[in-house]
């Protein structure tokens, strides 16, 4: 059972979130602050994190790029959710080690086939 | 010149009047001195000379230009001579000197006063004056021949001459020093004016000209420094003005931006549950209530095109009026990241999706940002006009237009067609080919026009070709600049595009 952490700091987008990843089996963590969401994730990394860029305090890009200075977390897939849809945000994200990019509003079943190719290709590359 | 003319005339009237001067007081003199002369002529015995002479010396003095008297008798012969301070009496039987000029001797021989100017042999000019001296006693007659020498006159002429010549050449060198000081000053303050000029045209607005010349360039230069001043408020206004347009603009694009985002999450939370209520991921719904979840979701999702075009319509503002940056954008993996966004809602709709690109597509010289929402939108719109179990054909190519190299983009799909008439006007701004398609298919018709304003604005250019039934195809052509590489290796922003997709698509294989 794939653990997927969510962080965003709109309870009610943690919340569809959660609903959608675990009515597809998913085992769901959440948070809806980055600071300590940074450090639950460092603590026990999962096997996929869901990232929402424009958080207040510490946002999406801070936490990526703090995340990926961590041994532990240097190859969780992150999958960006955001309601920047620009070339550059993308290209940003994915520079700073983002696996993924989905933009709002997408539909459940985008997010679940985006959230399942991420894991499959993760697990394709431990075990090789 | 005239100065030096009438100069010299000045100096010879002068010289002129001088002289007349002179001969007027020899000729008084010389009738004054007769007088005496007739009374010491009885001294011409060899027994009173010594008084002779001493009269005859003093009587020299009376006169500074006299340099000789003679008391001659009526046959011309000389019979005393006073000459530089020398008295000589000539006495009978000595051989005397004698009068040769024709004029003096007429007059001796008739007792007569005459005065004439004459040449002496030695060549030097001499005034003699001819005045009788009546002896009232032994029954001779004489006569006093006074001769002038002219040069203390000619000397007091020729030091005029030389003092005219040096007050012309003083008046002459002060003159020119004069105007040339003149001149120059007046160069001078021309050219702090011209540099003041220069500098407000450079852009240096603080710029003064200091000019105290008290003439008309001081006036001109005041009447500069108030135009300069004036000048500087303006551009003051002008730039306060333009800050606050800018402030104005920057604060219009962070509402869109912030507003698109309030929209979007909020957006995304209802169409997310409304989704997952239609699919059945929250269990079952009576068929009532189904019906009411499925016109939100329609409605939802209307809205959320709206949010679209309204991020679509700051973005065409921003991106029209002004120049955006260029930076290097690789085609491929642009399009590939835009296939892949297209494909789960083709999937969805049954829309078969090909694309073709060439090996050697170069890199662009453009705004990858607007690139993208330029094949977004064509993207977009094939896919709304294309029925389920249709198909949209990518594909893209160096090609040449109007005799300029370049990529062309065509997207072609299976559409229902845009009618002919319509399709010079799709590119026009709030343009829909049937305003009842605003109601089928949402939107506005900004996508297109967008399209063009940064087609145009990259200097490409973009048609399309339709047949009403079959379907629809959008040419995109963009210029490769000159500085463009034909390899996507050279650009640094392209290869770490190409390098976050490719992890993407080794995800998406494995």
């Amino acid at each position: 059972m794939a653990r997927v952490f969510v962080v965003d700091d709109e309870p009610d987008m943690v919340d569809l979130l959660a609903t959608i990843l675990k009515a597809d089996g998913f085992e769901v963590d959440t948070d809806t602050d980055g600071r300590s969401a940074l450090a639950r994730l460092l603590a026990e990394p999962p096997d996929l994190v869901l990232l929402d860029l424009m958080m207040p305090d510490l946002d999406g890009m801070e936490l990526l790029k703090l995340l990926r200075l961590d041994p532990k977390c240097t190859s969780v897939p992150v999958l960006v959710v955001s309601a920047r849809t620009g070339h550059q945000d993308q290209l940003g994200t994915l520079q700073l080690g983002a696996n993924a990019y989905i933009c709002k509003p997408f539909s459940p079943r985008e997010l679940v086939r985006q959230v399942r190719q991420l894991l499959a290709a993760h697990q394709g590359d431990t075990c090789a | 010149m005239s100065l030096v003319f009438s100069a010299l005339v000045l100096v010879v009237f002068r010289h002129r009047s001088v002289r007349r001067n002179m001969e007027q007081s020899a000729r008084t003199y010389a009738s004054l001195v007769s007088k005496p002369l007739e009374s010491l002529a009885g001294f011409l015995g060899s027994s009173g000379r010594g008084i002779l002479d001493q009269q005859v010396a003093a009587l020299r003095e009376l006169n500074q230009d006299v340099s000789r008297l003679e008391i001659v008798d009526v046959r011309g012969d000389v019979v005393l001579r006073a000459e530089s301070g020398v008295v000589n009496v000539y006495g009978h039987g000595t051989d005397p000197p004698t009068i040769t000029d024709n004029e003096v001797l007429r007059a001796i021989s008739m007792l007569e006063s005459t005065a004439v100017r004459v040449t002496e042999l030695d060549g030097t000019h001499v005034y003699r004056v001819v005045a009788p001296v009546v002896q009232q006693w032994g029954g001779h007659m004489y006569s006093l021949v006074s001769t002038f020498s002219y040069e203390r006159v000619n000397r007091q002429f020729r030091s005029s001459l030389w003092l005219s010549a040096l007050i012309i050449a003083v008046g002459l060198a002060l003159t020119h020093r004069v105007s040339v000081t003149l001149a120059g000053g007046i160069t001078r303050e021309v050219d702090r004016l011209r540099e003041g000029v220069q500098r407000i045209q450079e852009g240096d607005l603080d710029e003064r000209v200091s000019v105290n010349s008290r003439d008309e360039i001081e006036e001109l230069a005041e009447a500069f420094n108030a135009m300069a001043a004036e000048l500087q408020s303006t551009i003051h206004r002008l730039r306060e003005a333009n800050r606050e347009l800018e402030t104005l603009d920057q604060t219009k694009a962070d509402l869109v931006a912030n507003v698109s985002h309030e929209l979007k999450t909020p957006l995304t939370a209802l169409r997310g549950y409304l989704e997952l209520m239609t699919d059945g991921g929250l269990g079952e719904i009576p068929d009532e209530a189904l019906r009411a979840v499925m016109v939100c979701r329609k409605n939802v999702q209307r809205l959320s095109l709206r949010v679209e075009e309204l991020v679509q319509l700051s973005h065409l503002e921003r991106f029209t009026s002004l120049d955006a940056t260029r930076e290097e954008v690789a085609l491929r993996p642009l399009l590939e990241g835009i296939a892949d966004t297209f494909r789960p809602r083709l999937e969805e709709h049954g829309i078969d999706l090909a694309l073709r690109l060439d090996r050697g597509l170069p890199v662009l010289e453009s705004n990858g940002e607007q690139i993208e929402r330029v094949f977004l939108n064509i993207m977009d719109n094939a896919v709304k006009f294309t029925p389920e179990g249709g198909s949209v054909l990518i594909v893209a190519e160096v090609h040449a237009h109007d005799g300029r190299d370049g990529v062309r983009v065509t997207v072609r799909d299976s559409g229902v067609g845009i009618p002919s008439a319509a399709l010079v006007r799709i590119f026009d701004r709030f343009h829909q080919v049937d305003p009842s398609s605003r109601r089928r298919f949402g939107g506005m018709g900004l996508g297109l026009s967008l399209v063009r304003s940064i087609v145009e604005a990259h200097r490409g250019a973009v048609w399309a070709e339709s047949e009403e039934g079959i379907g629809s195809t959008f040419f995109v052509w963009l210029p490769i600049a000159d500085r463009t590489h034909r390899s996507p290796t050279g650009a640094r922003p392209s290869v770490r595009l190409d390098a976050a997709r490719a992890d993407r698509h080794a995800v998406e294989e494995g």
